[in-house]
């Protein structure tokens, strides 16, 4: 008789290795190498400006999280980033909105862009991929006309650039309450809600899900809506924090948020995936980005470390789950 | 014919529609070398599209080959400058190009990963590594036997055509009558079924990657030889223009159905319509915005007159 310990399920459970836990592990360990070796590294105001500058890719990946969920993809996001960003200084500068109005439009068209994405998978059955690679080049190639390539809207007020720049009490800086919203609000879709539960049934089997009486189209279109919607809110957040807004805005975005989701543990297949993994697999990388840049080390070290941690992390699932540690 | 080959006939006629515009509104278009620089330019496309309709088909995707196209077209320049003979530099470039997508093959078909993520990551990699060693700066001072391969311009320009349109012919006959070919559309199509008859389809992806590696080194030579300097950033974007070309060729994303006519069609439509549009009078800055309104245009005919599918494909792997 081998020991209870040895076959029971507790041994199983307690061998089991969350993908969470192992990126709160990194985490950890990055911050205490950069305490080490980085200036500066290891203080609350360097922590803020880690929050500050992962703001527009973290919404962007905080709302790609239930695109990839259902087995979609969206890479037409950081396009839509620049676009949204063009519209908001053409509203502002040249068709004399205050920001705020200019800002609420803008998400609008932003939603509306989205719904564009939603309708051509929905209605036409085109894939996903396909069709945010058309609008991927659609909203860049927009943006682009609408500036001739050149414009580049500056001189916004004071106010409003508070929103990217300022800092809240306690030395907090002004976006992140609006990032944790929107985080929150996509962990409660996602982990708390029928919809939510529905979207990784959909994921795993969109016929299994018809069948159980989701109304697939509607929450395919929503997961689009909302991933437009988030990106003009990061397209407003970019411009308040760089004061410019210019067609290039957000360029290669929508592949940093797809990758901060996969290494959150999302599965690229649909039907898995956690919001808190996002959050941590974003942060994961500003914190070796930002790590690298105060030890004075190479910036493309944080690149290359990045696809690297990406394919350790896939190949680790791969093999913990041909091994039978993790069954999911 | 048109039933089958539906698409591919559909963007033909798109683009002799816009060919025939040109004659009739802007006969300029065809005068001087406007037609060549336009050949020219697109040859690299075109070979690196022909792998990656190869990768598409067999229901795969390749995003990393823009940072390998800029580390072949880099690792030939340095070669060059350090004196190495040309047909050297020729194999060197293909070489590397063959290892890199050696490893997208290891990953993908030895480890069962996805090729999306596997080839994002190798991307990212590559692109940042390439910087590091290259920190930006273009290869200068490199033999006169590099560009246009030493022959002059003339002779060169239509070696790089030549060379483009052999792969394409040879890619062509591959495809549709080699056993090898043919395994790329089964293993697309059905793997299981695949692997029944007899096919290895292991072997046939990693092939696929193996292929796609080698295209894009001679791609990358075709386009580094066109200039005086290589330039390390000249791969960035590429992967998304290839992918663009293949499916508005008709490829299917889904696997198992493709043809390297329509990726022709695919390449030169995307390719002729921003100096169409300058000809046309409209401001080149737009070029983009029309490309990707042709991309959805495309892939949108596709399903429109009464073939469209009962239910959405919620996936970007399946159908």
């Amino acid at each position: 008789m081998l020991p209870r310990a040895w076959s029971s399920p507790e041994r199983k459970r307690r061998l089991r290795v969350t993908h969470e836990g192992v990126l709160l592990l990194l985490l950890a360990l990055e911050i205490g190498v950069f305490s080490e070796l980085g200036t500066n590294f290891l203080s609350t105001a360097n922590a803020f400006e880690i929050v500050r500058f992962s703001v527009e890719i973290g919404l962007l990946a905080v709302a790609m999280t239930p695109v990839i969920v259902t087995g979609g993809i969206d890479l037409s996001a950081g396009s839509l980033l620049g676009l949204s960003a063009v519209l908001f200084g053409k509203m502002w500068r040249d068709g004399g909105l205050p920001t705020s109005a200019a800002a609420l439009c803008t998400v609008g068209i932003g939603a509306m862009a989205g719904g564009v994405n939603a309708l051509l998978i929905t209605r036409l059955r085109i894939a996903p991929l396909i069709v945010t690679l058309g609008s991927f080049s659609l909203f860049r190639g927009l943006a682009e006309g609408l500036t001739g390539g050149v414009d580049n809207f500056t001189g916004f007020p004071e106010n409003f650039l508070f929103l990217g720049q300022g800092y809240l009490l306690g030395g907090i800086p002004a976006q992140t309450p609006l990032f944790v919203a929107a985080a929150a609000g996509i962990w409660l879709l996602l982990h708390w809600t029928t919809i939510g539960r529905g979207l990784y049934a959909l994921g795993l089997s969109p016929d299994g899900a018809r069948h159980a009486g989701i109304p697939v189209d509607r929450r395919v279109g929503l997961v689009y809506v909302l991933s437009g919607a988030f990106a003009a809110v990061a397209a407003v957040i970019y411009v308040a924090r760089l004061g410019q807004a210019k067609a290039d805005a957000g360029t290669g975005y929508e592949l940093m948020a797809i990758t901060a989701v996969v290494l959150g543990g999302t599965s690229i297949f649909g039907g898995r995936g956690h919001v808190l993994g996002t959050l941590l697999g974003l942060f994961a990388i500003a914190v070796l980005q930002n790590g690298l840049r105060l030890a004075d080390l190479p910036a493309e070290l944080a690149g290359i470390l990045v696809g690297l941690l990406l394919l350790g992390a896939l190949s680790a699932n791969q093999l913990l789950s041909v091994m039978g540690v993790n069954k999911s | 014919m048109s039933g089958r080959y539906q698409r591919e006939w559909s963007v033909a006629v798109a683009y002799g529609v816009l060919l025939g515009t040109l004659a009739i509104a802007a006969p300029a278009f065809y005068t001087g070398d406007k037609v060549r620089t336009i050949l020219v330019g697109s040859a690299p496309v075109l070979v690196a599209a022909v792998g990656m309709t190869a990768v598409i088909v067999t229901r795969q995707i390749d995003i990393s080959i823009g940072s390998q196209f800029s580390i072949c077209g880099v690792a030939a320049g340095l070669l060059a400058q350090a004196g190495v003979p040309m047909p050297v530099v020729m194999l060197g470039s293909l070489l590397l190009g063959a290892g890199l997508g050696a490893v997208n093959g290891v990953l993908v078909a030895g480890l069962g990963l996805p090729s999306i993520v596997v080839t994002l990551a190798t991307m990212v990699t590559l692109r940042e590594g390439l910087r590091w060693y290259q920190q930006g700066e273009f290869v200068r001072n490199l033999p006169p036997s590099f560009q246009w391969f030493g022959l002059g311009q003339s002779a060169g320009q239509w070696l790089i055509i030549a060379a483009a349109l052999g792969i394409w012919l040879v890619g062509t006959w591959g495809l549709r009558y080699v056993a090898g070919g043919r395994a790329f559309y089964a293993v697309g199509s059905d793997l299981e079924a695949a692997r029944l008859v007899g096919i290895r389809p292991r072997r046939i992806v990693f092939a696929v990657f193996l292929l796609m590696g080698v295209l894009t080194g001679l791609a990358a030579l075709l386009h580094a030889t066109r200039f005086a300097d290589v330039d390390p950033n000249a791969g960035l974007g590429l992967e998304l223009q290839v992918i663009a070309a293949v499916v508005v060729g008709g490829t299917a994303i889904s696997g198992g159905r493709g043809t390297l006519a329509g990726t022709l069609i695919g390449v030169a439509l995307l390719a002729t319509i921003g100096p169409a549009l300058v000809f046309l009078g409209t401001e080149a800055h737009w070029e983009k915005a029309i490309q990707g309104t042709i991309i959805l245009v495309a892939v949108a005919a596709d399903t429109f007159p009464g073939k469209r599918r009962r239910h959405a494909p919620t996936s970007l792997v399946k159908p």
